[in-house]
C-alpha cells in the first residue's frame, strides 16, 4: 500500500511541474514575454525602444526562455513569487491576506456543501420517483443551471436592496479579523453552496442507487439487517467512492466559484485580485495566483484519492 | 399430500403463487405463474430451470422480497404457518437470515467489498443474536471452521477480493447458517466455480443440512446436480412448475417432454457420445502444431505500473500438442489452467514468450497483424460472450458480409446471398439478417458468430467456451449445428471448454491442461474411460459427481 | 433494447419537454433576433436608463442610452455562437483523441492522460484568465480558450468509455480480420461511443454558455459594445438599488438557456440509458 501512496505522490508531483510549465507557456513564452504582454499599445506609442530594453533587463527579460522558468519555478517553490510590474512590490506580500480570505471561504463552502449534498443524495435516491425525488431532482437541476454570479446579484438584490439586511458590497479589507470576514462571507458563501449542493447532490444520487440495487446490498437486505444499517455501513461508502473519483473537479469547481462570488460581492480574496491582475496585465501575479490553485487542486485530489484508499479496499492490492 | 397433525414438519408452503414484472411496453408479464409445492423439515427441494424460467423471482418471494417493479399477482407464501406475504417489514427481517437465509449466485459481488468478511457476519450474530463483539467473533470462527475454511482466524480479517472463490462461498454460507436458519435457499451457489470445488461446496452443504437438520431450496439449472444434492424436484418453464418428483425418478425417468428433452440435452461425462464423431485418419497431416508454447504475464510498461511489483506468473508452461485436419481438439482444464490464454495465442492475439507454432508446416508470426493475409483467415476465434462478439451498432447483413469482404473481395449482392446462405446453415431466418444482435437471443447470437466465422472458409476454428453462457437445450442446439458445419467443410476445430460432458460429445482427442502445463493428452475416449493422472480423474469424478471426494483431507486448501 | 427513436428521446418526461421547449424558443430568438430587434443594438436611440413601459423603448434604455430590448434579444447570439464553435471542436478533437489514446495505449496514453491531468489541476475559469491575459479578449481568442479548455474532461470521459469496449469480441475480430487502425477507430469504436459523445456535447454546451456569461461579466469575455447577458448584468450592477430590472431580465434569459439546456441533456442522457450527472463538468 505504501507503494501505491508514493506512486499517487510522484504522478502529482509530476501533474505539478507540467502545470508550471504550462502556466509559464501560456503566458511568457508563446504570446512573447511578461513584458510584451503588460505593455499596452499605447505604452509602446509613448516608450522608445531603450526604455524597453531596460525594462527587459530590469526584470530578467532577457534571458532565455527555460532559464527564466527554472528561476521562476525555484523560487515558486520556496515562496518568492516575484514582483509587479508596477510599483515592484513582492508578490507574495500582495497575495497574502488574500490567500488567508479565499481560504476561509472556500472552507466554509465545503464544509458546508459536502455532508448537505450527501444527505441529500441519499434521500433522494431512497425515495427515487416519489414526490420528494422528483421536486428535489428538479429543483437541483434549476439550482446548478442558474450562474454563480446571478444568484450572487439576486441574493444581493434580496438581501441587500429588498430587505436591507446585509450590506451590497463587502467592505472589509484584506487583512480584517477572520471573525468580522466570516460574518461578511455569508452571502458569497451561499451563493457557491446552493450551485455545489444541487451539482453534488445528483452525483451522489446516482452513485447511491446504482449501490442500493447491487448485489451485496440485496444479500445484505435478505439477511435481514435493519435498513439504518443497510444504507449508512454498507451503501453509504461504496456510494461516495464515485463522487471522490471526480473531487479534482470538485475543487476546481469551487475556485472558479470563488473567482466569480469575490467579484460579484467585493469579497477581498484572491479571485479578486486575479481580476484585478488580469485588468493591469500583471502577468506573474496571474501567474502566481493560477499555479496556487493548481496547487490545491492537486493537494485536494492527492487527499481524495487516499480517502479512496481507506474506503475501498480493492484498490490497495494493485491487481494487474 | 396431507399432513395433519405433522404441521410443525412443514417449513414452507406455496400456494398457487404467481407473481408479475411490468415490462417496457406496460404489460404484466407473468414471471413465476401459480407455483404450490411443500417443504419438510430437513428436506432437500431442488428447484431445476433454464434462464428466465422465474427461478430467482421465486425464491426471493419466498423471503417477501421483490425487485423494483414485481407484484404479487395471487397466491400465498406461509413459512411455519405464517403468511410471508402479509408481514411488515420489520417482521420480515426479523425472519430472514435468521429463520430462512439466502446463499446467492455470485460470491464475490454479493459480500460487501468494503467490509472485511469476518465483520460481515459478526453483524448478523450481533444484529440476530444479540451477541456481543466478542462471542460474535467466536462464533465466527466456529462457523468458519464448520465449513471448513483453512486458517479461520486470517480469514476473518480479510476482504472479500482476498479470497478464492470457492473460500469466498464458504463465507457466504457460514452467513446464512449463523441463526440455524430452518430453511436455507442457495440460488446457483456454484455457478462461478470451478467443477471440483463446486463438489467441495456442495459435499459441504449436503453435511451441514444433516448435521443442522436445515430444509434446502436449491436452485440450479443442472439436473445432475439435484440428482446428486436433492430428495425431491420441481422443474419450471417460463414460471410454470412442469414436473416433481423425487430427484431420481425426474433424472432417470422424465414424463413430460420439456424434462426428457431437458436431461437429453445434458453432455454426459460417464457415458459414451451420443453422436457418431466425423472420421479422421489416424495418421493424417498436421494442419496445427504447437511447440513449447510459454507465456507469463509481465505488464507493459505504462505510468500506472511504476513501482508495482513484477510478477512472473506462468500461464501457460511448455504446452506442446498438434490439431489434424479435420479434427476436433478438446481443451480442458479448470480456470487458471491457460486454455483461454493458448486460445488467444494460437489465433495471434497474444503474443507467447517462448515457442512456436506452425500452420500446416510453416511457422505463424507471433501477432496477428504480422501474419499473412491468408494465415489470418485460415486461423478464426469465436468468443465466449456473444453479445459482446457482434457489434451492436452493426446490423447482422453487416456482420456476416464484412468477413467476406475483407477475405475475399466479394462484390456486396454476392456477400449478401452469401450472407443469406450461412444464416439458412445455422437455421437461422433470413429477417435476421436486417436486425441487430440485441434483437436476437443468446444462442442466436452465437449461431451468428459461428456463421461469420465460417464465412472466411477457414482450416481451423478456435472455440473459446462458446457455450459455457448459454442454457443446455441451446448448448445442444448451437453444438450440433457446429458440428455439422465442421463435417460439411472439413474445418479443424480447437475446442476449449471447461464442461468435460461437451468435450466427450464432440472432440476426438483431447488435452488436459493444469495450471499452464498439459498433464495428459490423448483419444477422448481412453482419457474419459482408463485414465491413470490423477488429476485427470478428480476432474472426471467431480464432473460425474461422485461421492469420490470424500476420501480427500477435510480442511481444503483450494 | 432496442435504440430509441429521436421522437422517444425528446418526449422522454416532462421535464426534457420543457427543457425542449426552453431550448428550441431561445434558438429561435437568437437566430431571427437581428429581424426583430426595433433598434440596432449598439446604437444610441434614446435617453439614459429610462424607464420601462414608453412607446419607443418597451423595455427602457441602458446606462448609455441604448434600446433595451434590442441589446437584450440579441444578447445571446455571440455566447451561444462561441459555445456552440467550441464545444463542436472540443468534442471532435477529445473523441478522437480519446479513442485512440484508448485504443493505441502506450506511451501516447500515457503522454495524452499526463497532459489531461494537468489540465484538469487548473480550475476552468482561471484558465481561460490565464489564456486571455496572454492573447487577449478577441473572439477568436475566447472560443479557442473554451475549447481548450473543456478539451481535458471530455478526453477523459469518452477515453474510459472507450476503454469498456476495446476488449470485447467484436473489436478484436476487426483486429485479427486485419482491419486498418484508421478503420477499426471509425467503424467498431466510434459508433458504440456515439451516445457518450451526444451527451457530453450536450452537457459541455451548457456549461459553456455559462462559463461565457461568467466571463463576461468578469470583464474577461465578451467586450463591449457587443450586446451579452452577463456584460448587461455586469452593467447593471451599478444601478442595482434603482433599476433592478436591468439585472434580472438578463439573469432569466441566461437562466432559462441553461435550465433548458440541461433538462433536455438530462433526458437525452436516461434516455440512452447514460447517467447525466456523472458528465457534467
Amino acid at each position: 500500500m505504501l507503494w501505491i501512496l508514493i506512486r499517487r505522490l510522484t504522478l502529482s508531483l509530476l501533474i505539478l511541474f507540467l502545470a508550471a510549465v504550462f502556466v509559464f507557456l501560456a503566458t511568457e513564452v508563446l504570446p512573447g514575454d511578461a513584458l510584451d504582454v503588460f505593455l499596452t499599445a499605447d505604452d509602446l506609442a509613448v516608450m522608445d525602444e531603450e526604455e524597453i530594453e531596460e525594462m527587459r533587463r530590469d526584470f530578467g527579460l532577457d534571458r532565455p526562455a527555460w532559464v527564466r522558468f527554472w528561476d521562476w519555478f525555484s523560487g515558486v517553490l520556496v515562496g518568492n513569487l516575484g514582483k509587479t510590474f508596477i510599483h515592484e512590490v513582492p508578490i507574495s506580500e500582495i497575495i497574502w491576506h488574500p490567500l488567508i480570505n479565499s481560504v476561509l471561504l472556500g472552507v466554509v463552502i465545503t464544509v458546508i456543501t459536502l455532508p448537505v449534498a450527501i444527505l441529500i443524495g441519499i434521500l433522494t435516491g431512497y425515495r427515487r420517483g416519489y414526490r420528494e425525488d422528483i421536486i428535489v431532482s428538479n429543483a437541483s437541476i434549476v439550482g446548478y443551471s442558474i450562474p454563480d454570479f446571478v444568484i450572487g446579484t439576486c441574493l444581493i438584490i434580496v438581501f441587500a436592496v429588498w430587505m436591507p439586511l446585509f450590506p451590497a458590497v463587502i467592505i472589509a479589507f484584506s487583512d480584517s479579523p477572520p471573525g468580522e470576514l466570516l460574518a461578511v462571507s455569508l452571502l458569497p458563501a451561499l451563493t457557491v453552496i446552493i450551485g455545489h449542493i444541487a451539482h453534488q447532490s445528483r452525483l451522489l444520487r446516482a452513485g447511491f442507487i446504482e449501490t442500493m440495487n447491487s448485489e451485496f446490498v440485496e444479500r445484505v437486505r435478505l439477511s435481514g439487517i435493519p435498513e439504518g444499517r443497510v444504507i449508512f455501513r454498507h451503501a453509504l461508502p461504496a456510494s461516495v467512492i464515485p463522487t471522490l473519483n471526480s473531487f479534482a473537479m470538485y475543487t476546481a469547481g469551487v475556485l472558479s466559484g470563488l473567482v466569480v462570488v469575490e467579484k460579484v460581492f467585493g469579497y477581498p480574496g484572491l479571485g479578486r485580485e486575479l481580476i484585478e491582475a488580469v485588468s493591469r496585465r500583471e502577468v506573474h501575479v496571474v501567474q502566481a495566483i493560477t499555479f496556487l490553485s493548481a496547487t490545491v487542486v492537486i493537494v485536494m485530489n492527492l487527499l481524495a484519492d487516499l480517502a479512496v484508499i481507506i474506503l475501498d479496499p480493492r484498490v490497495r492490492s494493485l491487481k494487474s | 399430500m396431507q399432513h395433519e397433525g405433522l404441521t410443525e414438519m412443514l417449513i414452507l408452503e406455496l400456494e398457487g403463487l404467481t407473481i408479475g414484472y411490468r415490462s417496457v411496453n406496460r404489460e404484466i408479464v407473468r414471471v413465476v405463474d401459480n407455483v404450490s409445492f411443500e417443504l419438510e423439515k430437513g428436506e432437500t427441494l431442488g428447484i431445476v430451470g433454464e434462464s428466465g424460467c422465474g427461478k430467482s423471482t421465486l425464491v426471493r418471494a419466498i423471503m417477501g422480497y421483490l425487485r423494483p417493479g414485481g407484484q404479487i399477482l395471487g397466491g400465498n407464501v406461509r413459512f411455519k404457518g405464517t403468511s410471508v406475504l402479509a408481514l411488515k417489514l420489520r417482521e420480515l427481517q426479523r425472519l430472514r437470515g435468521r429463520q430462512m437465509a439466502v446463499v446467492p449466485q455470485n460470491p464475490l459481488s454479493s459480500l460487501t467489498y468494503h467490509m472485511r468478511v469476518g465483520d460481515q457476519i459478526d453483524e448478523i450474530l450481533q444484529i440476530h443474536r444479540g451477541l456481543n463483539r466478542h462471542d460474535a467473533r467466536d462464533e465466527t470462527l466456529n462457523l468458519f471452521q464448520a465449513t471448513r475454511l483453512p486458517e479461520p482466524a486470517q480469514i476473518y480479517r480479510r476482504f472479500p477480493h482476498q479470497l478464492s472463490g470457492g473460500q469466498r462461498q464458504r463465507v457466504v454460507i457460514s452467513a446464512a447458517l449463523a441463526c440455524q436458519p430452518s430453511v436455507m435457499i442457495l440460488d446457483e451457489p456454484t455457478t462461478a466455480l470451478d467443477t471440483t470445488t463446486e463438489m467441495q461446496v456442495l459435499q459441504l452443504v449436503k453435511e451441514l443440512s444433516e448435521e443442522f437438520d436445515t430444509a434446502i431450496v436449491y436452485i440450479t439449472h443442472d439436473l445432475t446436480l439435484t440428482n446428486y444434492m436433492c430428495d425431491s424436484v420441481l422443474v419450471m418453464q417460463n414460471g410454470k412448475i412442469v414436473e416433481r418428483g423425487t430427484a431420481l425418478r425426474v433424472f432417470k425417468c422424465p414424463k413430460e417432454k420439456y424434462t426428457q428433452d431437458l436431461v437429453a440435452a445434458i453432455p454426459r461425462v460417464d457415458q459414451p457420445p451420443r453422436h457418431k464423431k466425423s472420421y479422421v485418419p489416424e495418421d493424417g497431416d498436421a494442419l496445427l502444431e504447437v511447440k513449447e508454447l510459454s507465456f507469463a504475464f509481465r505488464p507493459a510498461w505504462s505510468a500506472s505500473t511504476l513501482f508495482t511489483k513484477q510478477e512472473f506468473s506462468r500461464a501457460v508452461d511448455q504446452v506442446n500438442f498438434s490439431v489434424r485436419r479435420g479434427e476436433t481438439i478438446g481443451l480442458v482444464g479448470e480456470s487458471g489452467s491457460g486454455k483461454s490464454t493458448i486460445a488467444n495465442i494460437v489465433v495471434g492475439l497474444l503474443a507467447p514468450s517462448l515457442g512456436t507454432i506452425l500452420l500446416d508446416g510453416n511457422p505463424l508470426s507471433v501477432l496477428a497483424k504480422k501474419r499473412t493475409f491468408e494465415q489470418r483467415r485460415r486461423v478464426q476465434m469465436i468468443f465466449q460472450d456473444p453479445l459482446s462478439s457482434l457489434n451492436p451498432r452493426q446490423r447482422i447483413e453487416t456482420i456476416l458480409t464484412q468477413p467476406l469482404r475483407a477475405f475475399f473481395g466479394t462484390s456486396p449482392r454476392d456477400a449478401r446471398d452469401q450472407a443469406a446462405k450461412l444464416l439458412e446453415d445455422m437455421e437461422l431466418p433470413l429477417r435476421f439478417l436486417s436486425q441487430f444482435p440485441r434483437q436476437l437471443s443468446g444462442g442466436e447470437q452465437q449461431r451468428v458468430a459461428i456463421a461469420r466465422a465460417f464465412a472466411a472458409q477457414p482450416d481451423l476454428i478456435l472455440c473459446d467456451e462458446i457455450t459455457s453462457a448459454l442454457d443446455v437445450s441451446v448448448q445442444a442446439h448451437v453444438l450440433a449445428l457446429l458440428t455439422t458445419m465442421q463435417r460439411k467443410t472439413g474445418t479443424a476445430c480447437l475446442f476449449i471448454s471447461h464442461d468435460l460432458g461437451v468435450v466427450r460429445e464432440i472432440a476426438h482427442r483431447c488435452v488436459v491442461l493444469q495450471e499452464g502445463c498439459v498433464v495428459e493428452c490423448g483419444t477422448t475416449e481412453r482419457v474419459f474411460t482408463d485414465s491413470k493422472h490423477p488429476y485427470t480423474c478428480r476432474l472426471l469424478a467431480a464432473a460425474s459427481r461422485q461421492d469420490g471426494l470424500r476420501d480427500q483431507d477435510k480442511v481444503l486448501t483450494n | 433494447m432496442k435504440y430509441p427513436s429521436a421522437f422517444e428521446v425528446l418526449t422522454h418526461s416532462p421535464g426534457t419537454m420543457i427543457g425542449v421547449t426552453l431550448v428550441a424558443v431561445h434558438v429561435m430568438v437568437t437566430l431571427f433576433a437581428p429581424v426583430l430587434i426595433p433598434f440596432e443594438e449598439t446604437k444610441i436611440v434614446g435617453p439614459v436608463l429610462s424607464s420601462p413601459g414608453s412607446v419607443e423603448n418597451w423595455l427602457g434604455t441602458d446606462n448609455i442610452g441604448r434600446d433595451y430590448l434590442s441589446r437584450l434579444l440579441m444578447g445571446g447570439r455571440t455566447s451561444i455562437f462561441v459555445a456552440m464553435v467550441s464545444i463542436t471542436f472540443a468534442v471532435l478533437i477529445a473523441s478522437l483523441v480519446g479513442i485512440s489514446a484508448a485504443y493505441v495505449g502506450g506511451i501516447y496514453d500515457d503522454v495524452v492522460m499526463r497532459i489531461v491531468d494537468t489540465k484538469l489541476a487548473i480550475p476552468g475559469i482561471l484558465f481561460i484568465a490565464l489564456i486571455v491575459t496572454g492573447f487577449g479578449r478577441s473572439i477568436p481568442a475566447l472560443t479557442a480558450a473554451i475549447a481548450l479548455s473543456y478539451l481535458p474532461g471530455a478526453i477523459r470521459i469518452i477515453r474510459s468509455q472507450a476503454l469498456t469496449i476495446i476488449p470485447l469480441g467484436f473489436v478484436e475480430t476487426a483486429k485479427l480480420r486485419g482491419d486498418s487502425l484508421p478503420r477499426i477507430i471509425w467503424k467498431e469504436l466510434v459508433p458504440n461511443c456515439q451516445e457518450i459523445i451526444a451527451v457530453e456535447f450536450a452537457l459541455r454546451m451548457s456549461s459553456s454558455i455559462l462559463t461565457v456569461s461568467a466571463l463576461s461579466f468578469l470583464g474577461l469575455g465578451i467586450s463591449p459594445p457587443t450586446p451579452d447577458w452577463g456584460l448587461m448584468i455586469a452593467e447593471g450592477v451599478k444601478n442595482i438599488h434603482t433599476h433592478t430590472w436591468l439585472i434580472l431580465l438578463p439573469a432569466a434569459f441566461i437562466s432559462t438557456l441553461v435550465i433548458g439546456l440541461n433538462l433536455a441533456s438530462d433526458g437525452l442522457a436516461n434516455a440512452l440509458g447514460l447517467d447525466a450527472a456523472r458528465g457534467i463538468n
